[in-house]
């Protein structure tokens, strides 16, 4: 009875302040509160003290908050500074060792700094920009006119009225080159005013320490744009970074960027700087298994898995990548559909575990910075050794002796725990990565020939060897030779061709020191090295040591595909284009050859035109004799194949193809041919076999839809667009041929459409120009007669012309299309498919806002296109001018505007001339635009006015126009 | 061990406290280094510039120079790396830049103001941002100017407002934007809220805004980069942040606003090393470790089609007193992360070391 009482007792009266109930200040009621607003009032009440002081009570508040709403703002309290009683010994002997050893250095860098201080200062000053205002004086005699300028300008305060010049639409329409070279659905999403940034730091005078301090932060810009999302911001940020100080950290962030961004290429190329730098890099080895099975290279993909998991058993992300791509690889062949799907969802997935990773990456560094800082001259050594990354401070601590490695492998542990919220499989492989430190550099010696590709792709050379040392009877190597290049075999089996170079080289120079001639074996080794260089990426080594070859054996088949490969590789595609041909001559069976050799004649074509044969040199004719002279083959024809299969494994394990993605680009490439022949029918079969393996692709679809076009199956085509233009939604081809496939069906109002849409992407195309105008003209046609029968023969010749050119460009479009360099444009606007003659009045639809009709405007201004103005201004209506135009009205426009009007619209239809005056006079900024015409614009402008008297219409008088041209201040 | 303490939050560490015998109004990080600056005013009206180095837990002052006048603000924003000038403003409207190693005459004088310069700042130094090296300055004469060290005499770029236009005191000016060599904008604060927005490669008004407090700091998260975020502490204790990638044709730039204390908010800078964390110091002697996350989408598009800015959410992830006076400046050293400094009106100088910053 008594425990009832206390509450009712309680509950009487309410608090002061808030008028709460006395009532809910109890321990029950609050903790069973879920209302956080009134508990931060209880709280309040409580710390107030004004109902009594309950410090037991207040607590449980707190806590029953922070519970409800850990960010409550009820929460916050005043603190004192942090003291070492807050920390654990170790932590505050940390925090205070660190800086210590940050002192240490920067009294170090002092010292150093003042010896090199005294010129470089002034060697900056040269570079830099001239100063504001006085740019456009010229140098001669820059301090008069200089003085000049300062008084007639700089004296003048400028007010606020005066900074109104500012034109958004100019800075929007400013595009980065960056944002060109990505593929079209990144250009899609990126914004389309991105910044012009260099790509590269002027370093000139810089020291070491400033090179550094310059490359981190850049990097620093970088991982915060990653991690909002900027990818393109980001990749130019390491790029600065790079190109102060490279370092793999770097390359690999920048790596994971490019994967973002889709690049697969440029992602393959950083992945393979930073394994060049560290080669056991598990996250620079996981982002190439990705980019390789972006590129439907699943095979490396696997590989490069399957080193992951060789150091790292646990990685969880590792094994069920390979899983996804083994299963690829066996139900690539029976159904091309679930593929895509399976591919999309591993994108995710490594997506969403890599952005944390790409921060971790970072606190990793840190961490293992601040581990090594703590003993300063282990820091002062490094930077002496000019070691450039702190991602490579693994490697180092090895040689520092066991116990930094401890500490290392200690404060690793620490970052990997606290960061539990990364995910349980990335913490596991964290740890691991720490644990088998040891075993990546070790890794590469004992590990790799687990590796069945990497091992069978040597095994050529291998062979080569141990036939030769074997002691057939064509060689003679001494023994000493001979034994090297074992070793250097073997080595280059385990993937070492650094160390592999040095045995041949060391063979070659021990052969030639004999004075011995033994052309075949010199040919061999230099081949042999070749190879190394190949695969180290040192091209221009590789041709030489394959020159060197060829000169020695001349039409040997390995140093040719080499060195051809390397000229590839090096974009010296007519060499290379040589080479494989004459690889061809030699064994026309070798697959590869044949596929490089349709691709660079592709490339090649893309470059020089059609006369690109022309450019070429001779081709050299291989006598029959040198085919014999091959090596693998000798004289037994039964080693001959074997080895020919190995070429073309090895070939196409470099080339990246993939036996789908072959064929794939085979029936390509026919279906190409059959368009060339005229054959379209045949052609459009070859394409639509192309698209049971790969649903992605769009040029097929485009290539197909113009097949079809040729065959005047519009529907089919329309279809073919529509199906790319769901995959890609600015690609300018799609909606050329849809344009043409609308027209074909008559649909001209939608034909306009996507003709103004190709356009908006690229203004230059003149072929859409001309058929603009067309539709148009039987638009209007359409809508007077009623009737566009007779247009059919018309129609067709002009398809005939239009697409000739176009089909040239087609190997352009299949080889780079992602590379495509347009200006991104508003494609909100989804194509409105108008009915046929549903009204009177078809017209292009009408821009929807003022962004949309300024970008229009801009692009239009930019050709001075005035027909195309006259089209937007026929299809605006005159009364909406002002909004559209918003504040962005400049003489420019003005001028455009008049000049459409005064050519295209005045004669046809004076009334809808007249109105578009009257509304533009009642834009914004008219009557300054106005003020600043000059005189021919002017005369422009009165010319206009006479020709709407000239020609009278009902829907203005004379009075009218006097009085407009009162506004106009004629 | 430490999980009681919370070991994810960064914690505040008051290392080095130093008492002043003058009124410090600015203090700043020598770059490279580990000496610092101090600027103010003495008791009996005169300017002090005081350096000093950290020596472990105590601060040696190595120079103290004496200056006929108070010295309100001061920056190392357009000087390079390897001269390290210093560009003061004082209180009768003098920007004047000094060689640390002679101070005894400036390298670059000139009286650029009617009335007290109330703000510095500079870009083009120090490797921050391209172009040509450039001081803004801020003053109550109501204009703010831009100069050139290579230029005397003369601003470069003068704003000040209309014949008739009342004028405001101008309290905060700060650089941003300065991603290529034409590009740069001027921000300014005032004290009837007015925020502006100078674009220097258009000469334009690029944007404006009212906070409805006065504008005691602003600042860009990062003055070379495109511009992206943009932090306006105010009179009454609340601060926005502002999305500057978007700019809405109407709507201006999204932003999110946050109350920190009762009191005025003095200064907000941002870790040189993470853009998206940032520190402001209170009226009440206190500090606010903030971090602004952003949306999952940067941007949306408006029921007009232009495109808006979307902001993002701030959490608050340490805060401490440390004082019962207002903390007038602050700066972080740009080489060391966590190390910051900051004067209070209590006459004490402290170094601080802020804990875990990586792991944010």
């Amino acid at each position: 009875m008594g425990d009832e009482s206390v509450p009712y007792f309680l509950g009487e009266g309410t608090t002061k302040t808030y008028q709460i109930p006395i009532s809910h200040l109890d321990y029950k009621f609050i903790e069973k509160c879920t209302d956080v607003k009134h508990l931060e009032k209880i709280l309040r009440v409580l710390r107030s003290g004004e109902e009594g002081c309950y410090p037991e009570l207040t607590l449980v508040c707190e806590k029953r908050i922070e519970c409800l709403d850990p960010r409550s703002r009820a929460l916050r309290k005043d603190k004192p500074a942090a003291t070492a009683s807050d920390f654990t010994a170790e932590e505050w002997q940390a925090i205070n060792s660190e800086l210590m050893s940050w002192l240490a250095e920067m009294n170090e860098d002092d010292k150093k700094s003042q010896l090199l201080r005294t010129d470089t200062a002034n060697e900056r000053q040269d570079n830099l920009p001239p100063i504001r205002c006085s740019s456009s004086c010229l140098p001669t005699n820059q301090n008069k006119k200089l003085q000049n300028k300062q008084r007639s300008k700089k004296n003048i305060p400028r007010d606020y009225s005066e900074w109104d010049k500012f034109d958004v639409e100019k800075e929007c329409s400013k595009i980065d080159e960056d944002c060109e070279e990505s593929n079209s659905k990144a250009r899609f999403f990126s914004r389309p005013s991105l910044p012009i940034i260099e790509k590269k730091i002027d370093t000139t005078g810089m020291t070491k320490r400033e090179k550094i301090f310059i490359a981190t932060r850049e990097k620093e810009k970088g991982n915060e744009a990653f991690a909002t999302g900027d990818y393109v911001e980001a990749v130019t940020y390491y790029t600065r970074s790079l190109s102060v100080i490279p370092t793999a950290a770097v390359y690999n962030n920048k790596a994971q960027a490019e994967i973002k961004l889709q690049d697969w290429d440029n992602a393959l190329q950083d992945c393979e700087k930073v394994l060049d730098m560290e080669p056991g890099n598990i996250k620079a080895l996981m982002r190439r298994a990705t980019v390789h099975n972006q590129l439907q290279n699943y095979q490396t993909a696997i590989e490069d898995l399957n080193k992951v998991l060789s150091v790292e058993p646990e990685n969880s992300m590792a094994k069920k990548s390979v899983l996804e791509i083994e299963e690829k690889l066996k139900g690539l062949k029976p159904v091309s559909e679930p593929q895509g799907k399976g591919k999309k969802i591993l994108i995710e997935e490594i997506e969403d575990s890599e952005s944390g990773e790409g921060r971790e990456e970072n606190t990793e560094e840190h961490e293992r910075h601040g581990g090594d800082k703590s003993s300063a001259a282990a820091a002062v050594a490094r930077e002496a050794a000019g070691e450039p990354a702190m991602g490579n401070a693994h490697r180092k601590s090895h040689g520092k002796g066991k116990a930094q490695q401890d500490r290392d492998t200690h404060k690793h542990k620490d970052s990997a725990e606290s960061g539990g919220k990364k995910g349980a499989s990335k913490k596991k492989s964290e740890k691991h990565l720490s644990d088998h430190e040891g075993e990546v550099n070790g890794y590469l010696r004992s590990d790799e020939k687990s590796e069945s590709a990497e091992a069978e792709e040597v095994s050529t050379p291998h062979r080569e060897g141990s036939q030769s040392a074997g002691g057939g009877s064509s060689t003679s190597l001494p023994p000493a030779a001979a034994k090297l290049k074992t070793e250097g075999n073997e080595l280059f089996k385990s993937g070492q061709f650094g160390e592999a170079v040095l045995k041949y080289s060391e063979a070659i120079e021990y052969v030639t020191g004999l004075g011995e001639q033994s052309p075949d074996d010199l040919s061999i080794l230099y081949s042999n090295r070749a190879a190394c260089y190949l695969k180290e990426g040192n091209c221009s080594d590789c041709i030489q040591d394959c020159n060197r070859a060829l000169e020695l054996q001349p039409f040997s088949l390995k140093p040719l595909l080499r060195r051809a490969m390397a000229n590839e590789s090096m974009e010296r595609y007519r060499q290379a284009y040589i080479d494989y041909k004459t690889v061809l001559q030699i064994d026309s069976s070798i697959q590869a050859a044949n596929d490089s050799a349709n691709r660079i004649t592709k490339t090649l074509i893309d470059q020089d035109g059609p006369s690109w044969r022309e450019k070429l040199p001779p081709i050299p004719v291989v006598p029959v004799a040198a085919q014999l002279h091959r090596w693998d083959g000798g004289s037994l024809t039964s080693e001959n194949k074997p080895s020919t299969t190995d070429i073309n494994r090895e070939e196409e394990l470099q080339m990246n193809c993939e036996e789908p993605t072959e064929k794939f680009k085979r029936l390509k490439n026919e279906g190409n041919d059959f368009v060339k022949m005229g054959e379209y029918e045949e052609a459009a079969n070859k394409y639509s076999e192309c698209m049971k393996l790969n649903t992605e692709e769009c040029t097929v679809y485009t290539n197909r839809a113009l097949c079809y076009l040729k065959l005047c199956k519009y529907e089919e085509a329309k279809w073919d667009c529509d199906h790319v233009l769901q995959i890609e939604d600015s690609n300018i081809k799609a909606f050329y041929r849809r344009a043409l496939a609308y027209k074909g069906l008559q649909n001209y109002q939608a034909s306009a459409d996507d003709f103004n849409k190709v356009l908006l992407i690229d203004p230059n195309v003149v072929e859409a120009q001309k058929e603009l105008e067309e539709v148009t003209q039987l638009l209007h046609l359409d809508s007077s007669a009623g009737d566009g029968s007779q247009q059919t023969h018309g129609k067709k010749i002009t398809i005939q012309e239009v697409t000739e050119p176009d089909e040239r460009g087609e190997g352009q479009f299949a080889t780079s299309e992602n590379a495509e360099a347009q200006p991104v444009a508003a494609e909100e606007a989804v194509p409105k498919v108008v009915p046929r003659r549903s009204s009177e009045k078809l017209r292009i639809p009408e821009p929807p806002n003022a962004y949309d009709f300024g970008q229009i405007i801009n692009a239009l201004n930019a050709n001075k296109d005035k027909a195309a103005c006259a089209d937007l201004l026929t299809t605006t209506d005159p009364k909406t001018l002002p909004v559209l135009l918003s504040n962005k009205l400049e003489g420019e426009i003005l001028l455009i505007f008049i000049q459409s009007l005064k050519h295209y619209i005045a004669g046809k239809n004076p009334g809808l001339a007249y109105q578009h005056l009257f509304y533009l006079s009642k834009a914004k900024r008219f009557k300054v635009v106005l003020a600043l015409l000059s005189k021919n614009e002017k005369e422009e402008v009165q010319h206009l006015f006479d020709l709407l008297t000239e020609s009278q219409s009902d829907r203005y008088s004379l009075e009218d126009l006097e009085s407009l041209k009162k506004v106009y201040e004629l | 061990m430490s999980a009681v303490l919370g070991p994810e939050r960064p914690q505040v560490v008051s290392h080095v406290q130093q008492a002043l015998s003058y009124t410090v109004f600015d203090c700043k990080w020598v770059p490279r280094s580990a000496r610092l600056m101090c600027l103010g005013s003495a008791a009996r009206g005169t300017g002090v510039i005081q350096l000093y180095e950290l020596h472990g837990a105590r601060l040696e002052v190595l120079r103290e120079i004496e200056k006929p006048k108070p010295i309100k603000c001061g920056t190392f924003g357009a000087t390079s790396l390897q001269q390290r000038y210093l560009a003061t403003g004082d209180f009768d409207g003098n920007l004047n830049i000094w060689n640390l190693e002679a101070p005894e005459i400036p390298v670059y004088s000139v009286k650029g103001h009617k009335e007290i310069i109330n703000s510095i700042d500079g870009v083009g130094g120090l490797g921050i941002g391209e172009g040509a090296p450039e001081i803004v300055t801020g003053s109550r004469d109501g204009t703010v100017k831009v100069w050139d060290p290579r230029q005397n005499d003369t601003p470069v770029a003068n704003m000040e407002p209309v014949q008739g236009e009342s004028k405001r005191d101008c309290w905060t000016v700060a650089f941003g934007n300065a991603y290529n060599q034409e590009e740069r904008v001027v921000c300014a604060g005032y004290d009837n809220g007015d925020i502006k927005l100078f674009d220097l490669k258009t000469m334009s008004l690029r944007w404006e805004t009212n906070i409805k407090n006065g504008v005691c700091s602003v600042e860009f998260d990062r003055k070379d980069i495109n511009m992206n975020k943009l932090v306006a502490t105010s009179l009454e204790g609340k601060f926005h942040v502002f999305d500057m990638r978007t700019q809405h044709p109407t709507k201006g730039f999204a932003s999110v606003s946050e109350k920190a204390q009762k009191s005025t908010i003095w200064q907000v800078r941002h870790l040189p090393q993470n853009r998206d964390i940032f520190m402001t110091s209170g009226g009440s002697g206190s500090l606010h470790l903030w971090k602004y996350e952003y949306p999952a989408q940067r941007s949306k598009k408006d029921s007009e089609g232009s495109e808006m800015g979307v902001a993002g959410s701030l959490s608050l992830l340490q805060n401490v007193t440390l004082s019962t006076q207002p903390i007038s400046s602050l700066d972080w050293s740009p080489d060391k992360k966590g190390l910051c400094v900051c004067g209070a009106f209590d006459q004490t100088l402290r170094v601080l070391i802020v804990t875990k910053l990586n792991k944010i």
